[in-house]
């Protein structure tokens, strides 16, 4: 019973935290003090053009009423129009958000054998120095902007030894082997991007469990290293882990802005760099609150995971 | 190092050096070889940093010209070492708005508890969950083309970004730090909250907003950084090094250096800072929290 209210009252916040985001990305888009209209085609702009965008805008109407209206047709489906193309957002949206959903899998599997094993490697090897040797290039790592890894990917996999394509450009008739060629570099880049995070936390809690009565009492009992490091110590180290993986997913969104638009991959990042330097605000719009809905969901995922793995956190809050 | 710790005054010896972790001293050399590079690159640099025409375009590195030369014919390392002061400058403005705004929110939201902190802690939940890019993005877009590219809006944007990740560590620390007998005694004594947040809390946070600070710190190139690489950032010909990358992207088969310089500049100063809180998290007994 409790955990079906704990369930509950966890997707009530996050519908209330994406009503507040709701109000957040209206406010900081149209609610400034100023015009709207001047804001986005600047102080050059002529009466008529400002004109058009202000009925495009609905910019005639109070806040209030535009705020709701906005929310209203969101909820029903209804994304708006975008100010650039004029086609329904919908329609510009579905493709790109299929194909960075198709990259963002693939780097998530990269993701999790990038990130499992280097880590079982340093808790393995604890102290020695292999596990330094990791620690540093972890450390690296997480010291290196997206934009520059990516671009470094570029260089050496694309450019000084051209094995890979550069741009990562694909067409509705690509074939599934081109599309996963074109997708290495990307891909690659955000696993590394998001394994480097859960490599410390994921070693140092492994490191903790494998000091564990009940890991002990395994050993004790006879079972082999790799059947008490698989069976018992792997599933209770990773919980922690998996915070760092709903942070990642929330990194994943932004890192798709900057890596998409290294490689010039047709996704939901690009669309946003797009609709951010036409001052498309209804694409704006909806694209923030589309990537805000999926790390929301991503943290729910976590938390409900989190509470389903370790029985101790069902009882406790 | 801040005072009004229970720690003693701290001066410079070499047995302190000796005692201090590996990783913070590896780190405050690279910080303060950055920090040097930038006071010379500040007030000298071998050739102007927007000066066109320092040399042919596109002429390759010699030892005139470390970096190269880019399209127009600017010394990419003159350049270069012009933005390493822009980068520390915005760095620091922006992380230090983030933690005076967060910080103060923080304590009071867990000190003051109640409705108070509950509105606090949804709308700090709300701004969250908002990709940090994609707000930092948006932000800049509705400041309008007046404000587009002045280094006030980066410093604004990036003290925004960084406010509500803040505010929950600041909350954590109140709350925790409001349960002890010495907070009680002040409000015993009739203190207001403001003075007990401010004298009685944050000085016991300090630790904890010291790693935070210097964490936040360390992403903060890579924030300034992915902004004026996607073109959201400083106003060219300012050199700073994210649009020095995305500037001379296309010259990455004739001249990797010339892009790679600037990269390495930026990574160099993230692997000093991150260093640096490492070691400094490992002497205040603190353990650091990865992620953005």
């Amino acid at each position: 019973m409790s955990i079906f209210r704990l369930l509950a009252s966890r997707i009530l916040l996050s519908a209330l935290t994406l009503l507040l985001v709701s109000i957040l990305i209206f406010l900081i888009l149209e609610a400034l003090p100023g015009d709207v209209a001047t804001r986005i085609l600047g102080r050059e702009a002529t009466a008529k053009a400002l004109e058009v965008l202000r009925s495009q805008l609905h910019l005639d109407q109070p806040a209030l009423v535009r705020y709701f209206q906005w929310l209203g047709d969101f909820l029903r489906g209804d994304l708006g129009t975008s100010i650039a193309t004029g086609r329904p957002i919908a329609d510009v949206l579905g493709p790109r958000i299929v194909n960075t959903l198709l990259l963002s899998f693939f780097a998530f599997i990269l993701y999790l054998v990038l990130a499992l094993v280097p880590a079982i490697i340093q808790a393995v090897n604890r102290g020695k120095a292999i596990d330094n040797v990791i620690s540093v290039i972890t450390l690296l790592l997480l010291s290196l902007p997206d934009f520059l890894l990516a671009t470094m990917l570029l260089f050496l996999f694309a450019v000084a030894v051209p094995i890979l394509p550069a741009l990562a450009t694909i067409s509705e008739n690509s074939t599934w082997p081109e599309m996963l060629r074109v997708m290495v570099l990307p891909a690659v880049t955000l696993a590394i991007m998001m394994a480097v995070y859960a490599i410390r936390v994921l070693r140092d809690s492994l490191i903790e469990v494998l000091r564990s009565d009940y890991v002990r009492l395994a050993e004790l009992k006879g079972l082999r290293p790799r059947a008490v490091l698989f069976r018992h110590a792997l599933p209770n180290a990773i919980v922690p882990a998996l915070n760092v993986t709903a942070l990642n997913l929330g990194f994943l969104i932004g890192g798709v802005v900057i890596v998409e638009r290294v490689f010039s991959y047709p996704g939901f990042g690009t669309l946003l760099i797009d609709a951010l330097q036409l001052r498309d605000i209804p694409l704006i719009k909806a694209t923030v609150m589309i990537s805000a809905a999926v790390y929301v969901a991503a943290n729910l995922v976590a938390d409900v995971l989190a509470v389903l793995l370790q029985p101790r956190l069902r009882t406790s809050r | 190092m801040t005072s009004g710790t229970s720690t003693p005054s701290r001066r410079f010896n070499t047995d302190r050096w000796r005692a201090t972790p590996g990783p913070f001293k590896v780190g405050a050399v690279i910080l303060a070889a950055h920090a040097l590079f930038a006071i010379i690159g500040a007030v000298w640099t071998p050739y102007g940093f927007a000066e066109m025409g320092a040399g042919l375009p596109l002429s390759g590195i010699s030892w005139d010209h470390p970096m190269g030369l880019d399209q127009i014919g600017r010394d990419v390392f003159s350049r270069f070492m012009h933005g390493a002061h822009i980068v520390l400058l915005l760095s620091f403005a922006g992380t230090i708005l983030g933690m005076v705004a967060g910080t103060a929110l923080g304590l009071l939201s867990g000190y003051v508890g109640g409705w108070f902190d509950a509105v606090t802690q949804r709308v700090v939940e709300a701004m969250i969950s908002i990709p940090f890019l994609a707000l930092a993005l948006v932000m800049i877009i509705a400041a309008g083309p007046a404000l587009a590219g002045a280094p006030v809006l980066i410093v604004f944007v990036v003290g925004l970004v960084y406010a509500p990740r803040i505010t929950r560590i600041a909350r954590a620390a109140a709350m925790e730090i409001a349960t002890r007998e010495y907070v009680a005694v002040a409000e015993l004594r009739g203190e207001g909250t403001w003075s007990i947040v401010f004298r009685e809390i944050l000085p016991n946070a300090a630790n904890v907003l010291l790693v935070e600070f210097s964490l936040r710190l360390s992403y903060a190139p890579i924030l300034i950084g992915a902004l004026g690489f996607l073109g959201f950032g400083i106003r060219p010909p300012t050199p700073e090094w994210g649009l020095m990358i995305s500037e001379n992207r296309n010259l990455l088969i004739a001249s990797p250096v010339t892009v790679f310089g600037p990269g390495l500049g930026l990574a160099s100063l993230v692997i000093g800072f991150n260093l640096f809180t490492d070691g400094l998290s490992r002497m205040l007994g603190q353990r650091p929290v990865a992620g953005a």
